[in-house]
């Protein structure tokens, strides 16, 4: 054999050298995105002037509502506003905001959230699911995975709010959302006025102190449904209300009356409130209009700008607003 | 205990301890031994039930090499502490527990740990 002493060879003839296998390579990714995730999380917390939770103990409330009529009057003060829907398995902010069937734009692994009504940013899962009808069917460590998805990977720009529209109840999802974004302002509980839902909004006040998340305040729902008449001037209408309660009004000079209903009770929110020590940020009336806009996409603030309902949401802005200028986060000094 | 615990104010990681600043003007000092030894994650955490897996945890801190720890905060509630020497950086560690570690308190209040009790 006259082979030279020295052996040549190329990378390509002989044993490959030992290189990370497929799946080490898949682990480092992932840690690496991780990593990227973290990093997006601590930074948002800059980029994001103030982040408020929207939460409620029961479902039904109208959380989705409130969430979305607080960042349109927002909006419509001129602020740059955001609003991430947390809730995996039943999102329907994109409907109310006339997102319906819109697809999220990804760029160099960063999601772009759609834009509604005024320019307000949507992030939801909604967006995701290729048909209305499919269920998201996930354990607590996949959704918990979604939602720091949804946190870090999500390019919102700059921000004056972020609100955070959340499922029903004190589980995973605001545990998650209160352990990854730094800085939360607060948490707005919404509540109607029947006992249950103040039972249920208790519990969501007990979770927030539990978090160190100051409460900014609780909004009661579903307040009360006016009615309006039309009568021979001066005439006394009686009318038959909830429990029994007959409501008398007198139609004024133009002929016009109007009665308020308490569908459910009357000043549960405010009581709530009062028995935790925290502020009562309003009551929004009962409003069919709601329910059309939310179903045809066109939010009430925007379709009748100055109507009752978009009133009595500027005045629980106007509330929060004040609460936020009050609230302090931890103020922690780490060197 | 957390009725009267005074707001955390500043946190200093100096070479082998903790020094802590409360709103009350209070100062403490925490080793890095004693706040992985308090690690409340679900791997730590049950060793400090009995005294001899107690002991065995504080000998496997001990033995690691002093280094500062990156501190983050979580949400308004708690602190994480990450050690690039590989040591267990998955606690949660609430400020009450901070504050019982700074007041040589048992952090877990005298409680064992039990899975999925929280």
């Amino acid at each position: 054999m006259a082979g030279p002493p020295v052996s040549t060879h190329t990378p390509s003839d002989g044993p490959a050298p030992e290189g990370p296998s497929a799946d080490q390579q898949r682990q480092m990714e992932q840690a690496y995105a991780q990593m990227k995730r973290k990093m997006a999380m601590q930074s948002l917390g800059k980029r994001i002037k103030h982040k408020i939770m929207v939460l409620s103990g029961k479902g039904g409330v109208g959380k989705s509502t409130v969430s979305t009529g607080l960042a349109l009057a927002l909006a419509q003060q001129g602020h740059r506003v955001g609003i991430l829907d947390i809730d995996i398995t039943g999102p329907n902010v994109p409907k109310m905001m006339g997102l319906d069937g819109r697809r999220l734009h990804v760029e160099e692994g960063r999601i772009h959230p759609a834009q509604g009504h005024l320019g307000v940013k949507v992030i939801s899962m909604a967006f995701l699911l290729d048909d209305d009808d499919t269920p998201v069917v996930w354990r607590g460590p996949i959704k918990l995975g979604a939602i720091q998805q949804f946190i870090g990977d999500v390019e919102w720009g700059d921000l004056d709010y972020l609100v955070i529209d959340f499922p029903p109840g004190t589980s995973d999802e605001p545990l998650t959302v209160a352990q990854s974004l730094p800085d939360i302002d607060g948490m707005v509980i919404v509540t109607t006025p029947q006992d249950v839902a103040l039972l249920d909004s208790r519990k969501s006040i007990g979770f927030a102190e539990s978090l160190k998340v100051p409460v900014l305040g609780v909004v009661e729902n579903m307040s009360g449904y006016t009615l309006h008449g039309r009568a021979p001037a001066g005439t006394e209408v009686q009318i038959a209300g909830p429990g029994g309660r007959t409501h008398t009004a007198t139609a004024d000079d133009d002929g016009s009356f109007h009665v308020t209903l308490d569908l459910f009770k009357q000043g549960g929110g405010a009581a709530t409130a009062e028995e935790f020590g925290i502020p009562f940020l309003g009551a929004l009336p009962f409003d069919p209009g709601f329910v059309r806009g939310g179903d045809d996409g066109v939010h009430r603030i925007v379709s009748d700008p100055e109507g009752a309902s978009s009133v009595a949401f500027g005045k629980v802005v106007a509330a929060v607003q004040a609460q936020i200028g009050q609230a302090s986060s931890t103020g922690l000094e780490i060197v | 205990m957390s009725e009267a615990m005074p707001t955390l104010t500043r946190l200093e990681r100096r070479q082998v301890d903790l020094h802590l600043t409360y709103d009350d003007g209070s100062e403490f000092t925490v080793s890095y031994d004693d706040v992985r030894h308090a690690c409340p994650c679900a791997k730590c955490a049950p060793s400090r039930n009995d005294d001899e897996s107690s002991k065995l945890l504080r000998r496997q801190v001990e033995a690691l090499p002093p280094v500062k720890p990156t501190v983050r905060t979580v949400g308004n509630y708690a602190l994480t502490f990450e050690w690039e020497d590989g040591g267990c950086s998955s606690g949660i560690y609430r400020f009450e527990r901070l504050w019982a570690l700074a007041n040589r308190q048992d952090p877990d209040g005298g409680k064992p740990y039990v899975h999925g009790a929280w």
